[in-house]
């Protein structure tokens, strides 16, 4: 029956035929899919650039640099590239990651031409002049201080990573420590530039009123003069296995406690990844959900649980977040998650419970294609962190694949004392 | 075949927006339905709307629509709350119940399903919302869990100066001013929530929206027979309200370990069937709906002293703000608060050129298809707002045009008619011992509430 919903929705939804691909001589590879539903189109490129790619004393500059590519090139000087794209009717974001930075322009398509022109110049002249880094940095700040200081979440994750990644460099936050903020100096930018830049290092996708024809043209004027060079030198440090629990507390002014659990898990391209997608999901995702049943409804531990992994390019964290009732000690709810994931680890999940997950995240996989931005970031994402964009078209498969033996044999694997990392955000003034 | 195409799903021809055609009956116990298919996506997507919304809560029981809306799928006269989650889930479905917007004057189910399973998730759909149980251990528990969401927001200074916001600029005896907090909560019971849903679920109040890939033809029955029987009780009738409680005042929260400052300033804006509405989101784009707009641009890209700074322009069925919204590390509070004042007044004493009407009135149209017409849930929320306003077709098909219309000289008359510099509201969360002295030139009277407290300073 699954099989015939996938195939169906596939079919109907998102033929892959229409996805067509192209790699300019410059080494960047380009998706195109057309789709002519409405005249806008959203262009995405992905840098293979993050924060593992930086080191101590610089940490949080791929995230600045996203900042500075709208703060003027050659052609386009500060605040052009935000002036013509809006004047043109089209707006835009940026987003940094771990593994990567991501360039999201939506525009009619009557803005085509202006859009390959302003990214190829960014891309090859990009300006960084010294009086806009100044006023960036501090821009960046209060980014930092709104998602991280004055969030209690953020700055509890914060502190988890930090614990639970001791070497590789996933252990510092996307958007810097602030000494470095305040630290990075012109020439940091510049020699970054240098390395995170290179068409070669970039997948550009294109989903919406185009055709390949046209974006090919483009792509060929604008584009691909823009010269190759060496991506940046490949991440060495691999964390090693964690040999015992870590636990850590974060204490701050708060009406409830937070609590975080996680364990390493393996990266998005290794196959058990697909098998905690489905465990996730029988753990929390729904008011059905084993999580949501027992610690949200039936008892009253909990405000809210979710669990997860960020897809990522190196070994990665799975995640419980709980927030305790008012109230509810943290070793309670803390407890609870251990029973239930040893009720995993000590019998398979029945046979509904594990089709029910796979149908929630193959139609949850459907919604993310509903737009053409959600189709660009996906794309763009499956080639970036699994190898292929075309994985994209046959997940149903692999998730059809999961088998209950399979989730047992993750959550004994994974979910283990051993392998996990604690953190309790504590309100202040209060004991536990 | 790639024209016909965008014809029809588009609706963007020639530079104007078109809503694509739907279809409108009413049962007889006064229901009303609306459907648009859409072939193409294999899905289908519900709109329930309940008439009544925020407005319809009673004053001492801030919450009551909500709360019964978040109870519709916790139970019902043949499934208990476990079936209902493990039947819909399975469908991999989704289910939302809760106000349109935070001022919504609807409650707003949504419902979405892959078009196969259109019987089954219809099913679940008029079950949650036409034979809830509203069994006592589940009120209880929903209760409960709000009352301790009303504790959580409060560590989201984001999150909650909205609440601060709206009780204080509106007044708590106006419906957008009366928050819930865990007093409300505490006040309801179940009695309250069988009485409401009795009252407000009836046929009269009922517009259901279905648009996505299904036959019509045969959908229609099915509807019917679904909601049919929804009740024929009196229809919800909209209340006068009182005017703005308060003007030209401070509100700061104290909130001692905040290392930023969380403001908002607002002054009296319009309602959805303001004739200078279209005139004013032109408006407000260049004042502060995108990231080139003024507030943005001084507080941000000029001067660093934000991650961002925006201004909404308020559109419910009743009149609301025109609220600029940023935040500032603490020891920069009044230098943005004044900034954000000053870029205020430019635009009052100044108005806007030729080319900025241009830019602004591309922007608008260029990002709209996008904003409203690419998905189901969009095209069914704008049907909704069409047909419980009674804004008619005109609201998607002549947006284009009335945007092309306006005038500078008509732009700027609007600008001083609504943009003033006076009788502001102020509220202003943050860490209260380092910035208190300083607020006092805004409001020598400011009044201070502490985080802690329960409620919104009201």
């Amino acid at each position: 029956m699954r099989c015939f919903t996938a195939f169906v929705l596939f079919a109907a939804l998102l033929p892959a035929q229409n996805v067509q691909t192209a790699t300019l001589a410059n080494g960047m590879k380009v998706i195109v899919q057309e789709d002519h539903n409405i005249p806008n189109v959203a262009l995405y490129f992905f840098y293979k650039i993050g924060s593992r790619n930086e080191r101590p004393g610089i940490t949080g500059i791929s995230h600045f640099f996203e900042h500075m590519m709208f703060n003027g090139a050659k052609k386009y000087g500060p605040k052009q590239f935000d002036n013509e794209m809006e004047k043109a009717g089209g707006n835009n974001n940026a987003y940094t990651t771990r593994d990567e930075t991501v360039y999201t322009d939506w525009f009619p398509s009557s803005a085509l031409q202006l859009m390959f022109d302003m990214e190829a110049d960014r891309i090859r002249d990009l300006a960084l002049e010294p009086k806009m880094v100044a006023s960036e940095r501090g821009v960046v700040y209060s980014e930092r201080r709104s998602s991280v200081d004055n969030n209690n979440r953020g700055i509890l994750y914060e502190q988890l990573q930090a614990a639970a990644y001791t070497a590789h460099p996933y252990h510092w936050p996307v958007l810097g420590w602030p000494s470095d903020i305040e630290a990075w100096t012109q020439q940091d930018l510049k020699d970054y530039f240098a390395i995170g830049y290179a068409p070669n290092n970039c997948t550009m996708v294109v989903v919406g009123d185009v055709t390949m024809a046209r974006v090919m043209d483009l792509a060929k004027k604008y584009i691909e003069p823009i010269p190759s060079h060496d991506p940046p030198p490949p991440v060495r440090t691999k964390e090693p296995e964690q040999l015992g629990e870590r636990r850590l507390t974060v204490k701050k002014a708060a009406q409830l406690p937070i609590q975080m659990v996680a364990y390493h898990v393996p990266e998005a391209r290794n196959p058990d990844s697909i098998v905690l997608d489905v465990l996730t999901t029988v753990l929390s995702r729904g008011q059905s959900s084993r999580l949501y049943k027992r610690m949200v409804d039936e008892e009253p531990l909990a405000l809210s649980v979710n669990g997860g992994a960020q897809d990522s390019l190196d070994p990665t964290l799975l995640i419980f977040t709980i927030q305790p009732r008012n109230g509810v000690d943290p070793a309670k709810t803390e407890r609870v998650l251990y029973e239930e994931l040893e009720r995993l680890q000590n019998a398979e999940i029945p046979a509904r419970e594990l089709q029910k997950a796979k149908n929630q995240l193959l139609t949850e996989h459907y919604s993310e294609m509903k737009t053409i931005a959600g189709r660009a970031n996906l794309l763009g994402t499956f080639e970036v962190m699994r190898g292929d964009y075309m994985k994209a078209f046959t997940i149903d498969k692999d998730y059809e694949a999961v088998t209950a033996a399979d989730v047992q044999r993750v959550a004994k694997k994974y979910l283990t004392e051993k392998n996990r990392t604690v953190a309790t955000l504590i309100p202040e003034g209060k004991s536990k | 075949m790639k024209t016909l195409l965008v014809l029809l799903a588009a609706g963007c021809l020639f530079g104007q927006a078109k809503l694509p055609p739907y279809t409108k009956e009413t049962l007889p116990n006064g229901a009303v339905i609306a459907m648009m298919p859409r072939s193409g996506v294999p899905l289908v997507h519900f709109r329930v709307l309940i008439k009544g919304g925020v407005e319809s809560d009673p004053a001492d029981k801030a919450g009551l629509a909500n709360v019964t809306a978040g109870l519709l799928r916790r139970g019902t006269k043949s499934r208990s709350a476990e079936q209902f989650a493990e039947e819909l889930d399975f469908l991999g479905g989704t289910f939302q119940a809760a106000f349109d917007g935070p001022l919504g004057s609807a409650t707003a189910i949504s419902s979405e399903f892959l078009s196969k399973d259109f019987d089954k998730g219809l099913d679940l759909l008029s079950d949650a919302v036409l034979h809830p149980a509203f069994t006592e251990s589940e009120v209880h528990k929903e209760l409960a869990r709000r009352i301790d969401g009303a504790k959580a927001i409060k560590d989201n200074a984001q999150g909650s100066i909205g609440s601060y916001f709206r009780a204080s600029f509106f007044g708590r005896a106006h419906p957008y001013g009366n928050p819930p907090d865990e007093r409300s909560y505490s006040r309801i019971a179940s009695i309250d929530i069988r009485e409401y849903h009795a009252k407000h679920y009836c046929g009269k109040n009922m517009l259901i929206v279905v648009t996505g890939d299904f036959d019509p033809s045969i959908a229609k029955a099915k509807l019917a027979q679904a909601f049919g029987g929804a009740p024929t009780v009196e229809a919800y009738t909209w209340k006068a309200v009182p005017p703005l409680a308060r003007k030209g005042q401070l509100l700061l929260i104290d909130k001692p370990d905040a290392t930023q400052t969380y403001f908002q300033i607002a002054q009296p804006g319009i309602d959805m069937k303001n004739p200078d509405r279209t005139t004013l989101e032109i408006i407000n784009t260049l004042f502060g709906g995108r990231f080139t707009s003024m507030l943005n641009d001084e507080l941000r890209v000029n001067s660093g002293l934000t991650y961002g700074a925006a201004s909404q322009l308020e559109q419910n069925r009743l009149p609301g703000a025109i609220l600029i919204s940023t935040y500032t590390k603490t020891d920069t509070t009044t230098q943005a608060i004044d900034l954000a004042l000053d870029v205020l007044r430019r635009l009052n004493e100044k108005g806007i050129s030729a080319q900025q009407l241009a830019s602004a009135k591309a922007y608008v149209k260029g990002t709209y298809p996008t904003r409203r017409l690419e998905t189901m849930d969009q095209l069914a929320a704008l049907i909704g707002e069409i047909e419980l306003y009674g804004l008619g077709r005109d609201e998607v098909d002549g947006y284009f045009a009335r945007i092309d219309n306006i005038t500078l000289d008509q732009a700027n008359a609007a600008i001083r008619k609504y943009y003033k510099t006076g009788d502001l509201t102020f509220v202003v969360l943050g860490a209260a011992d380092k910035i208190r002295e300083q607020m006092k030139k805004y409001d020598p009277h400011a009044t201070e509430v502490s985080i802690k407290t329960t409620g919104w300073g009201n």
